[in-house]
């Protein structure tokens, strides 16, 4: 039954190409910044701006200045890869349980059959696996692009396939369970999906703070970031079923 | 045994009442029609049926599934009920077959394909399966929300507002197949405000205005009028009378004997017959006779 769900929500996903437009904007955005930045400081950025991120970032790595300064993008844009899994099933997922609200089909879909778990769990595979995707092609893309303009294999390190392989699908489930716990209490798709966005909003920080050289984010840190949302994970899961209420979903509006 | 029993089903949405103490039984392969206002508490008693909201007192058996408070039914009264949805609720962007495929798998109908083929082509519309729902006239959409309730063939269909914003031609479709499913052997609880529409389809009518105010057999045999020039009670006649029903000084009668010879026994027993007419029996008139008496009770 579950299946049902999830092939029902994939055709609907593929037939809105605003939706995967919007959702593919970010990830373009994320790779092609960094990319070019580093292009145009290899090219065209004198040697003082060089020098001065090398002094802000401490950094004083064999192999020239490109190679140090891909070396800090490297580590430093990583937490911006960990914001994508987040963001982009939210797009999906906040629409989830208020969209169908919206369009009148929650009550024919409670009146079938389908148990609880199905809907839930069919929702949120179906709003996680076209975020993954994009985060993962994303990744490969912006590990080729700095490879490239460095002009020697920098990435990806033991950080990176550990974030984008693992931390990214946990990251993922937390994303789209806090947007279908919310997107279950909140009439509006459109506030859900506002609401749910914030759970982003301390992975920015980190990027804001790593970015301005404050912290250093290693593998221990990703090690123990997994852990937390893990369990974060099967909380909000076990949450989201809880508050999946059918006549709740139905009445609440009253 | 009947296909729907209900023992006093109330339920409340904060604080607010919905609907109370509503008990009725629906015998198997009848049409059985609840006729009240708008926010009467109809679609709730319905949704009730249907295992989307548990009452909060009260009891009901629909297709041998148990329904009480805090146990709305389950998967099991689901999967025998059938529920025509004040708005249709389908997936705008999803072909009228696909979305009848959907709810067709998700109600686990055997061999699903054919059973949405089937009924595409007995509700005529097969030549629109693979347009988007969206690009469907609403006659149409509303016919798909049907076929989708028969998605797999209930024991019980309940149908709320089933012509609500339709124009008169897909009005007129849509009466023919609540019909058609009549003639067939499911039970059909029919949800309405239009009291033309239960005396066509039904053959018991339930009023509902917040509360069970009467249930109205729906008689199609022929109902006479006699029209007296003074009240008078008509207890000599009563055992040459099916019904007897009296509104100030009309009588309303469904005649055992000849009516020649009941106008007679009345005249012997002193009444003064102003009048006879063969008279239909008018849903209108009963209803605001409920109405009268729940208010005067």
């Amino acid at each position: 039954m579950m299946r049902v769900v999830l092939r029902k929500e994939l055709l609907e996903l593929r037939r809105s190409p605003v939706l995967l437009l919007s959702m593919a904007s970010l990830p373009l955005v994320v790779v092609a910044v960094p990319v070019l930045l580093l292009a145009w400081l290899v090219h065209a950025a004198p040697e003082q701006a060089l020098a001065s991120i090398k002094d802000l970032y401490d950094v004083h790595a064999p192999g020239g200045p490109v190679v140090a300064i891909g070396g800090i993008l490297a580590v430093k844009w990583l937490p911006m890869f960990l914001v994508l899994p987040i963001f982009l099933p939210i797009l999906v997922a906040a629409q989830s349980i208020g969209g169908e609200r919206e369009r009148r089909t929650l009550e024919p879909l409670l009146a079938t059959r389908v148990s609880t778990l199905s809907i839930v769990l069919g929702k949120s595979i179906a709003a996680m696996v076209p975020a993954l995707a994009m985060t993962w092609i994303a990744a490969v893309l912006f590990c080729a692009g700095i490879d490239a303009v460095a002009g020697r294999l920098l990435l990806p390190d033991a950080a990176w396939t550990f974030a984008i392989l693992v931390l990214s699908p946990l990251l993922a489930l937390f994303g789209n369970a806090a947007a279908v716990v919310v997107s279950s209490r909140i009439l509006d798709p459109r506030a859900a999906q506002n609401l749910s966005a914030t759970t982003v909003l301390p992975l920015v920080a980190l990027l804001v703070f790593e970015l301005a050289g404050r912290i250093s984010l290693g593998p221990r840190f990703y090690f123990a970031l997994a852990g937390g949302v893990a369990l974060a994970d099967l909380a909000l899961i076990a949450l989201a079923i809880r508050l999946f209420d059918r006549e709740r979903l139905l009445t609440r509006w009253r | 045994m009947a296909a729907i029993e209900a023992h006093g089903l109330s339920k409340s949405f904060g604080g607010r009442p919905a609907c109370r103490d509503v008990s009725f039984a629906a015998e198997r392969g009848e049409v059985f029609g609840f006729l009240g206002p708008n926010g009467a508490g109809k679609t709730t008693t319905l949704r009730m049926l249907a295992g989307l909201y548990a009452p909060d007192a009260g009891s009901a058996r629909v297709a041998g599934c148990e329904i009480s408070p805090g146990r709305p039914g389950g998967a099991e009264l689901r999967a025998r009920v059938g529920l025509l949805t004040e708005s249709p609720g389908f997936y705008d962007r999803l072909t009228a077959r696909e979305n009848l495929l959907y709810f067709a798998e998700l109600q686990r109908a055997p061999q699903p394909g054919r059973r949405c083929d089937a009924l595409l082509d007995r509700f005529a519309l097969r030549e629109h399966a693979d347009r988007p729902f969206a690009e469907l006239s609403r006659g149409m959409k509303q016919k798909l929300a049907i076929a989708r309730a028969l998605v797999h063939d209930p024991e019980v269909i309940l149908l709320d507002e089933p012509t609500v914003g339709l124009d008169p031609e897909a009005t007129r479709e849509v009466r023919g197949l609540i019909a058609d499913l009549a003639a067939g052997n499911a039970t059909i609880v029919l949800c309405t405000h239009h009291l033309d529409e239960v005396e066509r389809l039904c053959s018991r009518a339930a009023f509902i205005a917040g509360r069970l105010v009467g249930i109205h057999e729906i008689r199609r045999g022929n109902l006479v009028r006699i029209e007296l020039a003074e009240p008078f009670q008509p207890d000599a006649v009563r055992a040459l009378c099916r019904s007897l029903r009296v509104s100030g000084t009309s009588l309303f009668i469904e005649p055992l004997a000849d009516v020649p010879e009941i106008v007679a026994a009345l005249v012997r027993a002193g009444a003064r017959v102003a009048g006879v007419t063969p008279q239909q029996d008018r849903l209108e008139d009963a209803w605001l006779q409920l109405l009268a008496e729940a208010r005067a009770a």
